[in-house]
């Protein structure tokens, strides 16, 4: 008789997966222990614009800050900003999909309504008031970004939710006498898994640029370094077009949000395919 | 011997956009015996269906009951409010499904699927409990290896285990009435005499309703038969009455419809045209239009239901010996 292999041993058979998360774990690493590698880049140095090196191995900015602690403290603003984003868009975006999805009558039709709306929203104008009404600070930034990011996770789960509630098994387990809220939330939702989840990465990978953006554009939090901010001095002090090129300025931490964005999206998808029981030979 | 469930002039239809209702059933009546099984025999579009889901209460959304009375151990069924109808789905009612394939949720173990029918209903019981009481229905429908089996997932399932397992997520609480709607459609020959087996073995414990358009397995496992034409009930009665004396045109054009060993060279018999939509259906008999013996009388008016013997109801004009007018 075949034994059932365990999820981990899936995992670590998962090529992509393995690759997304050594490089997430580095990043949260990166984050986590951020205030016991390197002291936090403040006030201005005499070393201006310095290339790469052994004493700043990523170059150091027009205030002569290492360019190296600046992404490593970074690494925590973005990590943070985009996992609370990710956490609101879900408790919101899940239930209003299952439920829109689910559910026929009034209550459907209004968060079909609301999503909708949301969704024809140009969503960075709207994010830059919200941000500039409420204040510069990193809670307000992943706030704002949460509450714009839920409504294409609704669709997302809506759609599936709409396919999966025709199944037969749907059916036979109302026939079995599970209430609606137990069906919707194990056995809709578990079979959603494949949809939401790439969402999910994907909401996360977005969150991180459009922190990136509200930053570069003055209405991140000033106080803090976040890759975002890094990009917005280099392009405010014309670091991008200047000659010669500070290219380390720019370049490392565009790198470094492509970096988490792709681990991200990696990592997702593997997990994706091995929960799914038929993905995994 | 106690009657499980029994319908009385059960009336359903179909609203449409306009909110227009039409109409299915057309006073169906009938009744399950304890121990005993009932098959529900007819083409497709009869109505068969909708008459086991309305045991369950699971009509889609645009169905209308337009009258009588579903009693269930004397309860009426219809009356009963959504709570108390989750308690009695999956514990005193169950269903077996047509697919098998499509009726088993993907991304659950069967363990899991079958454990949660008994947990839903016996919220009380202890994990190994729970373990044990699935390992044993499992083997009662005939899976070998319970225990490895309860943690694999229903694309590991061939289509005759699959049927298995659900026949046994159908009865591991032991339901007072089975309902198999079409049970094994979808499962080759071999298979079916295996399940139809199990199903035998479990007629003993409650009632059992068979929906089916196979004649043969209702010969097999069925003690009474209930003929359905366009959601009329249009012959019932126990299979003996049915099979030897079939009175109703429709009834005698179903089996006349079974291929046969003997080999007789001429075409085999079918009924001409197909059953009328809901939508379609116009006064008097509705089996009228492909009726051979069909009379002025049948487009007018609606058949009597005539008594005729003492197990045997049949809805129609046509005259037969020692028949009693039960209503008109």
């Amino acid at each position: 008789m075949k034994q059932r292999k365990s999820f981990g041993y899936y995992f670590l058979r998962n090529k992509n997966g393995m690759i997304g998360l050594i490089g997430v774990a580095l990043i949260v690493i990166l984050g986590v222990i951020a205030p016991f590698l390197v002291a936090y880049p403040e006030g201005y140095t005499a070393d201006i614009l310095l290339a790469p090196s052994l004493s700043h191995p990523l170059g150091t900015d027009k205030l002569g800050l290492d360019i190296l602690a600046e992404v490593i403290w970074g690494a925590r603003t973005s990590l943070y900003v985009s996992l609370t984003a990710v956490v609101i868009s879900a408790l919101i975006g899940i239930p209003a999909g299952l439920i829109s999805g689910f559910v026929k009558g009034w209550l459907g039709e209004i968060i079909d309504a609301c999503i909708d709306i949301f969704l024809t929203l140009p969503m960075l104008p709207l994010m830059i008031i919200m941000a500039a009404i409420m204040g510069t600070s990193i809670n307000n930034v992943a706030l704002v970004i949460g509450l714009f990011s839920w409504p294409q996770l609704a669709r997302v789960t809506k759609n599936a939710t709409l396919k999966i509630s025709e199944m037969q098994y749907i059916e036979a387990a109302t026939c079995l006498g599970l209430s609606k809220p137990r069906i919707l939330f194990k056995h809709v939702l578990l079979n959603a898994t494949g949809p939401v989840f790439v969402n999910l990465t994907l909401i996360m990978a977005s969150a991180v640029l459009s922190e990136a953006s509200l930053s570069f554009l003055g209405l991140g939090d000033p106080t803090t370094w976040s890759w975002g901010t890094i990009l917005k001095r280099a392009w405010t002090s014309n670091a991008v077009i200047s000659s010669p090129n500070p290219w380390w300025w720019w370049l490392i931490p565009s790198l470094c949000i492509v970096i988490f964005v792709v681990c991200f999206n990696m990592l997702g998808t593997a997990i994706n395919d091995i929960l799914n029981p038929k993905g995994r030979d | 011997m106690a009657t499980i469930v029994e319908f009385k002039d059960y009336s359903m239809g179909f609203k449409d956009d306009d909110g227009v209702v039409f109409n299915l059933l057309d006073q169906v009546s009938f009744k399950v015996e304890e121990g005993r099984a009932l098959g529900i025999v007819g083409e497709s579009g009869c109505g068969k269906s909708m008459t086991s889901l309305s045991m369950m209460r699971l009509l889609p959304p645009s169905a209308v009951v337009q009258g009588g009375e579903i009693l269930f151990q004397g309860r009426n069924l219809l009356q009963m409010s959504d709570a108390e109808m989750e308690k009695v789905r999956g514990k005193d009612i169950s269903m077996i499904f047509q697919e098998p394939m499509t009726a088993l949720n993907p991304v659950l173990t069967i363990g899991f699927q079958i454990g949660e029918a008994l947990k839903i209903h016996e919220p009380s019981i202890t994990k190994e409990e729970q373990q044990k009481r699935v390992v044993e229905v499992l083997a009662e429908v005939g899976i070998s290896n319970p225990e490895t089996r309860l943690n694999q997932y229903p694309h590991e399932f061939s289509g005759g285990m699959r049927q298995r397992v659900m026949i046994a997520m159908a009865v591991i609480n032991h339901p007072i009435l089975l309902i198999a709607d079409e049970p094994t459609t979808a499962l080759d020959v071999t298979i079916q005499a295996q399940i139809l087996d199990i199903m035998k073995k479990l007629k003993g414990t409650g009632g059992l309703v068979v929906v089916t358009h196979n004649l043969g397995i209702v010969a097999d496992i069925c003690e009474e038969v209930v003929v359905m034409y366009a959601g009329r009930a249009v012959e019932r009665g126990t299979l003996k009455a049915i099979f030897d004396h079939p009175l109703h045109p429709y009834t005698q054009g179903l089996m006349a419809s079974i291929p046969t060993t003997k080999s007789e060279k001429k075409p085999l018999h079918t009924i001409p045209g197909t059953v009328p939509t809901v939508f379609d259906f116009k006064e008097g008999c509705r089996f009228a239009d492909r009726c051979e013996r069909c009379t002025e009388e049948c487009r007018k008016k609606r058949p009597p239901l005539k008594k005729v013997g003492d197990d045997h109801l049949v809805q129609c004009f046509l005259p037969f010996e020692g028949e009693e007018i039960v209503h008109e």
